[in-house]
């Protein structure tokens, strides 16, 4: 069977090459049957590859350990679930995930522009170049089909992920990563065509902002991995396996709201083109960053064999991209020009600018230790306080502008409107300071500037909601007309949650650590925690040692945690089982860890309180749902654009 | 072993078959000439684009009015420079007389 | 407009270097001994580890990750141990080299992300 897997994966790449070339001459020299055919050779390429993706899960479903990549990730014991997932536990399969992704995703695109013949005949060849360099290495230098001799077991999976979230964490971040492909082709398919007016842009909008949502969350769910399965106290370490997520999607986010001004203004075109580019090669970037294990050491660069044929496919999108924009320049140039600095057009501008600079600053903190060890031969490397400083330097105003851009007019805003649209919401910031203060959290001042400007946008996107629904009647009827707008003030509320939840668990938190004797009790930011006794019990494939813990508030008892550690026998591993208390009362979370019992019943318990908290991950399922509400197919739109295309 | 061979050679014909399938359907058709968007074409879907812009830039205008975000000076202001946009919009794709005293007609049926 | 914008974040981030330093070393085994001062020592665990991490100190073994040199050094260790602390596996610890030992900051163990990102061996 793992010959029928190489054999499809070698048609997928056949297929692929044939696609990038004979699409590239059919768009050349105008040929409509070979375009037409190119394309049938993209759509088979899905065909191919999800043969061989079948293959690679029927054997992870049988326990067929004479596929190499069977035996490596799974154990004869392991769940079905978890052995399925296995798929993108490694690098073969997940290079094979990648590939499986950008082959449906571009089948479904180019099926659905297939009138769009104009643009698709140059579409067709980009994906198919991104999809031949995945396919060459799944065929040549990384194949999930290698066999050998099976052995007794397979080498199980890290318990840490056999976990529901990490089932579901790689697929959605793929989805989002891949999802970028589309919208860069179909830009770089506008270009390579000379069309100069927006028809890429509408085709791809819904791509871009279902990518942009599974990346989102996609990350989400990793950092609530983090929160509770690793369990060190955070969610997110600026680990450049976590940062090769979050670039390209705070490029995409810029370019998804760049892409507004086009629309209405006809402005930033150039811009556009940019952050497309830098959102699909930020993707890669990061897909290499995180399977190549090339910032861990720089020596695992020279060990891993597909280090060197990402950077070089990297390279080759980025002088393709750099050189394509440049040489349309003409074609991009706006006829319009920004008439004021106090414009939503402006606020978008700065937008597009803090989004991008974050994104630089973090691509700068990730690439620094391979740079240092380059040029000088030592490795430096930045850590938190690097990104911490940036995060506040361009995330803070980030924060205001979302409420600012909404009651900012088009074109030139009087300074008397903005005084009048802006009154209320300053006001509520104010106050919000002042009561924060008097209760004595200003002790941060990231932390009170995030609350301030919290309470400015809520105030805002509140405002927006309620005098849109006195200008159109009832609430529906206003959210129905205008999706996107008001789908995307929900994703705003989202993303006020999240500031408002990372201020609260980072900036006031509080983390305490003592070695506690059977009895004995600690006090942490207003809780007691005692230590009552200790326990071991046998699990499944596990050993679990649980203390228990007595959580009490104002001299009343709220919980009892069991934190411990877990000992693996197969895997020769202990794990941290953290215990966490959700405090309805102030969302936040007591997050308890075990970090050592010693030989004679000492419990070394660290205690972090962390008010908020849970609003991050409230956070998550309000922004799905805005997210939602902006890609819902609105009928009168979709009759606008049928007519204003019907000739092309 | 077989089975594979079999499944694997299977799918390679299929392929193939796909991919030739636009040479087979027509091996001598009357043009083989990609249709492409002529520079009329083109020109159309720009101004076609830009009436689109001018309405709903119109709509907007109404919208943020109606909701506060912008003054009745600011609105009375820029309301004659935006129907003058839609109206030169709108003559370019039809170039007819009445075209400018369509401009709120339209308004209306953005609006709903 | 676009100019003065990418002038002031360069100038942020010139400023922030200067005052907060260009980043931390992070060093191997083998370069240890010509360091001074704080570095992040980086390396692979070696069997044999004792002691305990919140009584006394957990002492443990890192080793240079290259195939060349295996050059080794003992650390000392205070604080949280990180799950995936085992034998074999890759960590970047802080600290300083005192007399031969190399003395880590509390808390300061960091193990990379889960062997699933590492590259299979060939």
């Amino acid at each position: 069977m793992a010959a029928l897997g190489r054999a499809a994966l070698l048609l997928s790449f056949g297929l692929a090459v044939y696609a990038l070339v004979a699409g590239s001459l059919a768009a050349r020299q105008k040929k409509r049957r070979l375009a037409l055919s190119a394309q049938n050779a993209l759509l088979s390429a899905f065909g191919t590859t999800l043969v061989a993706a079948l293959v690679l899960w029927s054997a992870l479903a049988r326990r067929d350990l004479s596929f190499v990549y069977v035996a490596q990730h799974i154990s004869k014991s392991l769940p079905t679930g978890y052995a399925l997932s296995a798929f993108w536990g490694g690098q073969e399969g997940s290079l094979l995930l990648w590939l499986l992704i950008l082959t449906a995703y571009s089948a479904l695109a180019v099926f659905l522009n297939r009138r769009n013949r104009d643009l698709v005949v140059w579409t067709v060849p980009v994906l198919a170049g991104v999809a031949t360099f995945f396919a060459f290495m799944l065929c040549f230098v990384s194949s999930p089909f290698e066999t050998a001799a099976a052995p007794a077991d397979g080498a199980g999976m890290v318990p840490s992920l056999q976990n529901p979230y990490m089932l579901a964490h790689p697929p959605l971040l793929y989805l989002g990563y891949v999802g970028l492909t589309i919208p860069f082709a179909f830009g770089m398919g506008a270009l390579l065509s000379r069309r100069t007016d927006e028809r890429w842009l509408v085709a791809t909008r819904r791509w871009t902002l279902a990518a942009w949502t599974f990346l989102g969350v996609g990350q989400l769910l990793g950092a609530h991995w983090a929160y509770v399965e690793i369990g060190w106290g955070g969610y997110y370490a600026w680990d450049p396996v976590e940062n090769a997520a979050l670039m390209p999607w705070l490029a995409a986010t810029a370019f998804l709201h760049s892409v507004m001004i086009q629309e209405k203004r006809g402005m930033l075109k150039v811009w556009n083109m940019v952050l497309v580019a830098l959102a699909f090669n930020l993707s890669v970037f990061g897909t290499f960053l995180t399977r190549s294990g090339v910032v861990n050491s720089i020596h695992s660069f020279s060990q891993s064999p597909i280090g060197g044929w990402f950077l070089g496919f990297i390279v080759m999108c980025v002088v393709f991209s750099v050189g394509l924009i440049y040489w349309r320049l003409p074609l991009l140039r706006a006829r319009t020009k920004l008439e004021s600095l106090v414009s939503r057009e402006a606020t978008f501008l700065y937008n597009n600018l803090l989004l991008v600079a974050l994104c630089l600053t973090i691509l700068w903190g990730v690439t620094y230790p391979l740079l240092t060890q380059a040029v000088r031969g030592t490795t430096r490397s930045v850590s938190k306080p690097y990104y911490d400083f940036f995060l506040h330097s361009f995330g803070l105003p980030l924060l205001l502008l979302m409420g600012i851009g909404p009651l900012v007019a088009w074109r030139r805003a009087s300074l008397r409107a903005l005084g009048r649209t802006f009154f209320i919401p300053i006001v509520a910031a104010v106050i919000t300071g002042a009561a924060l203060i008097a209760v004595g959290l200003g002790s941060s001042t990231p932390g009170l500037l995030a609350y301030t400007f919290s309470a400015f946008v809520a105030a805002s996107i509140v405002l927006e909601f309620t005098r849109g629904t006195r200008a159109t009647g009832s609430l529906t009827k206003l959210v129905a007309r205008n999706r996107r707008r008001y789908g995307g003030y929900l994703v705003h509320a989202a993303i006020l949650l999240l500031a408002i939840g990372i201020a609260g668990s980072s900036a006031y938190q509080t983390v305490r650590e003592k070695g506690l004797k059977q009895g004995q009790s600690m006090q942490v930011a207003g809780y007691t925690l005692t230590y009552e006794s200790i326990g071991t019990t046998a699990e499944a494939n596990a050993q679990a040692t649980r203390a228990v813990v007595d959580v009490s508030r104002g001299g009343k008892h709220v919980a009892t945690l069991h934190p411990g550690k877990n000992f693996y026998p197969v895997e020769n591993q202990v794990s941290n089982e953290v215990s966490i208390y959700h405090d309805p009362r102030n969302l936040g979370d007591v997050f308890t860890i075990a970090d050592g019992i010693d030989r004679n019943g000492t419990l070394f318990l660290k205690v972090l309180v962390k008010p908020l908290v849970n609003l991050v991950w409230a956070a998550g399922f309000v922004f799905v749902f805005g997210a939602l509400v902006a890609m819902w197919p609105d009928a009168v739109e979709q009759r606008r654009l049928a007519v204003r295309y019907a000739t092309t | 072993m077989t089975l594979a061979l079999v499944l694997g050679s299977l799918l390679a014909v299929v392929a193939v078959v796909i991919v030739a399938r636009p040479f087979l359907r027509e091996p001598a058709p009357a043009s083989d000439r990609l249709d492409e968007l002529g520079e009329l074409d083109r020109l159309r879907l720009t101004l076609a684009e830009e009436r689109d812009r001018a309405l709903a830039a119109l709509k907007e205008l109404e919208f943020d009015h109606r909701t506060g975000k912008v003054s009745d000076d600011d609105y009375r202001a820029q309301l004659g420079p935006l129907r003058q946009r839609a109206a030169e919009a709108l003559r370019a794709l039809e170039p007819r007389a009445e075209a400018t005293r369509e401009v709120p007609r339209l308004q209306r049926d953005a609006a709903r | 407009m676009i100019a003065l914008s990418v002038a002031a974040v360069l100038a942020l981030f010139i400023i922030y270097t200067s005052i907060a330093g260009a980043g931390t070393p992070q060093i191997q085994p083998s370069q240890l001994a010509a360091q001074h001062g704080d570095v992040m020592l980086v390396g692979t665990v070696v069997p044999g580890m004792s002691g305990d991490a919140h009584q006394g100190g957990l002492h443990f073994t890192l080793e240079d990750d290259g195939p060349a040199n295996a050059a080794r050094t003992h650390v000392l260790y205070t604080g949280s141990v990180p799950d995936l602390f085992k034998v074999g596996r890759h960590v970047v610890v802080e600290g300083t080299l005192r007399n031969g030992v190399f003395v880590a900051k509390p808390g300061s163990l960091v193990t990379k992300c889960p062997s699933k990102y590492t590259p299979a061996k060939t």
